[in-house]
């Protein structure tokens, strides 16, 4: 059943086609919430939840945006939701980002030799630094750099200038690899407690 | 440290990663290594992401189960899968049961039957032989069991007004059946173990409450 169909259906009620959007989307929306939250029971209730919404309000979709973009945005609000939720706070989307005290912009670093990522940039690092983002910085990067969105998109998604989501990308991609240094430096450090340990045992 | 110059690259650098190449950003990356790096963590970052694919997503299926369920209750959904009757109770109690993780499920079915009990209060059997239990003086499950397997019969001749609720209540004596049958194993096996004597007795209670809401539905159909 072709996706326009199966909207039409399901805004009538039928079970078949709600379940046909269902298998068309879930593991896109369910990638999104699993990246966000790093943890695959509350992504899978994030999903859930996002679906729930969107079935809810399918009466009301009219088809000005694409039907994904306009999923995509309810789910992303499902998570930011939980997010927020969790940090105990109500925080305003422009709140949840971290401006550089001085500039507005992102924290500088610059890397030197010593400092280089290659090899370093694995998965399991990748989502751990991913998870300490800031919620407006997680979102567009998983958006962008995940699932492949587009910044047209992603405005739309996040209801946000294009100008805004090429910012955030480039502030959140530049914290990650803050997050990432400090994940190496810990590790060396670590490493070198360990090594000293182990020659003075020997010795 | 940072030169003058790396901190005009950097104000280049997110035109840069999104391809649009300035060429004093590019005069300034082929001198500068730290800056060279940097571009290259960028890129290293933006690969490894996309390369979290979606062949990883096992996204359980409960999700839906429990997504169809939630609709189902709002009334936002009608199924046209006539071998489904979505108002039935037997429907909505299997359905019920299948959204949940298997834990639960095994909790929450224990839970309902005895609610049920205590909702339905047909006294068959509740009192048997709890004293016996108490007292220690019952020695053998043999007497229960049967007492029980006698009463079913009963129930089950008894007429019915809806045969899919009939089915679903059988299944579940099936698998009431089946946990009895575990529990008088480990009766057997360790006669004195009181633990084991009292899931024996939770599990014929178990029945008898069972055997009450069907018999409950074969009064109403009469």
């Amino acid at each position: 059943m072709p996706e326009a169909d199966a909207i039409r259906l399901a805004q009538q009620g039928d079970a078949a086609a709600f379940e046909r959007l269902y298998r068309l989307h879930s593991r896109r929306v369910y990638s999104l919430c699993l990246r966000m939250v790093g943890n695959t029971a509350e992504a899978e209730d994030l999903t859930q939840e996002a679906f729930l919404q969107l079935f809810r309000k399918i009466s009301t979709f009219r088809g000005e945006s694409a039907f994904s973009t306009w999923l995509h945005r309810l789910a992303v609000n499902v998570v930011l939701m939980k997010l927020r939720k969790k940090s105990g706070t109500e925080t305003s989307l422009d709140e949840m980002t971290e401006p550089d005290e001085e500039s507005g912009g992102p924290r500088r670093d610059f890397g030197g030799p010593d400092l280089r990522l290659s090899g370093s940039v694995d998965r399991v690092n990748l989502q751990r630094a991913v998870e300490q983002l800031p919620p407006g910085y997680k979102s567009v990067f998983v958006l962008h750099d995940v699932q492949g969105y587009e910044h047209n998109e992603i405005a739309e998604i996040m209801q946000c200038s294009i100008g805004n989501s090429k910012s955030q990308l480039h502030k959140a991609r530049m914290r990650l690899r803050e997050l990432l240094h400090e994940a190496l430096r810990d590790q060396a450090r670590e490493n070198r407690k360990a090594a000293s340990a182990d020659s003075g045992s020997e010795g | 440290m940072a030169t003058n110059t790396c901190k005009e690259f950097l104000n280049h650098l997110e035109l840069w990663m999104e391809g649009e190449r300035h060429p004093d950003a590019q005069a300034h990356l082929g001198s500068c290594t730290s800056c060279r790096n940097l571009v290259e963590d960028l890129n290293n970052i933006h690969q490894q992401a996309r390369s979290w694919n979606l062949e990883e997503m096992n996204l359980s299926p409960r999700v839906w189960e429990a997504l169809r369920f939630q609709l189902e209750q709002e009334g936002l959904i009608r199924s046209n899968d006539p071998s489904q009757p979505e108002s039935s109770t037997a429907g909505w109690f299997s359905r019920w049961f299948r959204i949940l993780p298997r834990p639960v499920m095994a909790g929450a079915y224990l839970t309902v039957l005895i609610v049920a009990a205590f909702a339905l209060m047909k006294p068959i059997d509740k009192q048997i032989n709890e004293a016996r239990w108490l007292n220690g003086t019952q020695v053998s499950t043999t007497p229960l069991h049967a007492q029980l397997n006698t009463e079913q019969k009963v129930v089950y001749s008894l007429p019915n007004t809806n045969p899919v609720v009939t089915a679903s209540l059988q299944k579940n004596m099936a698998i009431v059946d089946n946990y009895i049958s575990l529990c008088e194993k480990s009766v057997r096996e360790e006669p004195q173990n009181e633990v084991a004597r009292d899931y024996l007795y939770d599990a014929y209670q178990q029945k008898a409450d069972l055997l009450a809401q069907m018999t409950e539905r074969g009064e109403n159909a009469q």
